[in-house]
């Protein structure tokens, strides 16, 4: 390879930064492209703005015209929701907003709640239509972002060749050559806990030290993975990483390895991954090739 | 996950105890059951538990009525905290029975340390990242935006 490291591009949005990477610098169409792309995507999804279609429904519940991409993510959905024990709830939008991560970012937090757990009979997607039967807040976090890096990455693939990265805060795609991804330690952000180099293929991590905020009484800190049965913060899973072909597969299956069953759907999904308790103990799936810096004689198989 | 490693040989009662009011701890990790059969060599305890015998100063070797000892504990799995019941059978402060029965609340804590999971280490070691010669990082999203703000407005007006 000869020739300077393509630019990378780089700009703030869905409450990320992102950096896109392609061989050739991207023309201002491509970047109109993609900007409008995610634009389009926060428009359906968003809870953080109240024009979305999630915030009418939101408001008013009732029925839309189902949004691109209501089928594969609610389908993603759920399928966590069935293999956590309802753990993750694509209706969670409610309980995130009771612990203060609402739409002003109000980090305040009040009572928890726990999320509808006959979301099913709620919230439906057929026939072209999303229908919500009362209000309730549609929460997609746990497939959104991995799909939107799919997209951003198709669109890209129609007019540019070569290498390609999409990176939205963490959550990436690769196309081509291979990219050495540091797994970042949840307790200091300076330091890995292992490298996974990853070749045509998506990794997506989750992890509770950036979003998060102090409770009411200012004695723990919350953050945005809740067990949906219970309204409240996961305090047993640290951090999470899984790499799939695609992103919103990969995306799933990181929030699902906040609880016990998603071990079993990355098997049942083929998705290889690592995972790290709070208590600082590291795991990882069957034949995972993630480079992991452990202690040899602390490992248990 | 449930682990009945104690029961296989005699174990000092002290150490015993010790170890089984560590289950309640037992986050499903190695360290504490390796922890519990370290101090387990069997001749010193078993000399160590005449009657007169154990001083206050060593911690946990005090001596035990013989019986059985029964006590509860509870550990927290990525999902739920799960309780179990350890009974421990003691005869001149020698273990000689363990038995540990669990309630998991969900079917799947029993799965949990299963065919699923390839590995699991206690140690990470850690790298700096600059060190390691890595293209990005991936960890928690970064934040922006408004998230960033409310943060600094919560810690400006925690600090006024």
């Amino acid at each position: 390879m000869t020739g300077a490291a393509p630019a990378p591009w780089r700009f703030d949005a869905i409450g990320t930064t992102w950096e896109i990477v392609t061989e050739h610098p991207l023309p201002a169409e491509g970047r109109d492209e993609v900007m409008s792309r995610i634009d389009a995507f926060d428009r359906s999804w968003s809870r953080f703005r109240a024009d979305s279609d999630v915030s009418a429904l939101a408001r008013d519940g009732g029925s839309i015209p189902a949004p691109a991409d209501a089928a594969p993510m609610l389908e993603a959905l759920a399928a966590l929701s069935g293999a956590t024990g309802g753990a993750v709830n694509p209706l969670v939008g409610g309980s995130l907003e009771a612990l203060g991560y609402d739409a002003a970012y109000s980090l305040r937090e009040r009572v928890p709640v726990a999320a509808p757990a006959d979301w099913r009979e709620r919230l439906t997607w057929r026939d072209g239509r999303l229908a919500l039967s009362a209000p309730a807040t549609i929460d997609v976090g746990a497939v959104g972002k991995g799909r939107l890096v799919d997209l951003v990455l198709d669109g890209l693939a129609r007019t540019e060749t070569g290498d390609m990265v999409v990176d939205a805060g963490g959550d990436l795609a690769v196309r081509g050559r291979p990219q050495r991804i540091g797994l970042e330690h949840p307790f200091d952000p300076r330091r890995a806990i292992g490298v996974w180099e990853v070749t045509d293929a998506a990794l997506c991590a989750s992890a509770v030290n950036r979003r998060a905020w102090p409770s009411a009484t200012g004695a723990t800190m919350l953050h945005h993975v809740l067990d949906a049965r219970t309204g409240a913060p996961v305090r047993t899973m640290a951090a999470t990483w899984a790499v799939a072909p695609d992103a919103m597969t990969a995306d799933a299956i990181a929030t699902a390895l906040f609880f016990d069953g998603g071990p079993r759907l990355a098997h049942e999904w083929g998705v290889e991954w690592v995972r790290m308790t709070t208590d600082g103990r590291v795991e990882w799936s069957p034949g995972c090739r993630a480079d992991l810096f452990v202690r040899a004689d602390s490992v248990e198989r | 996950m449930i682990r009945t490693a104690l029961a296989s040989r005699p174990v000092r009662a002290g150490a015993a105890l010790t170890a089984a009011a560590g289950i309640a701890l037992l986050a499903g990790c190695a360290p504490t059951a390796s922890d519990a059969e370290e101090p387990a060599t069997p001749d010193t305890g078993a000399t160590e538990s005449t009657d007169t015998g154990a001083t206050g100063s060593d911690a946990g070797a005090g001596s035990y009525a013989d019986g059985t000892y029964t006590a509860d504990g509870s550990y927290a799995t990525p999902e739920s905290v799960e309780t179990i019941t350890v009974t421990v059978t003691l005869e001149d402060d020698l273990i000689t029975a363990v038995e540990v029965t669990g309630d998991p609340q969900k079917r799947e804590s029993e799965q949990y340390q299963g065919q699923f999971i390839g590995g699991i280490a206690d140690v990470v070691v850690g790298q700096d990242i600059d060190d390691i010669q890595v293209s990005r990082v991936a960890g928690s999203s970064l934040t922006s935006g408004g998230f960033n703000e409310a943060i600094e407005t919560i810690k400006s007006e925690a600090a006024s």
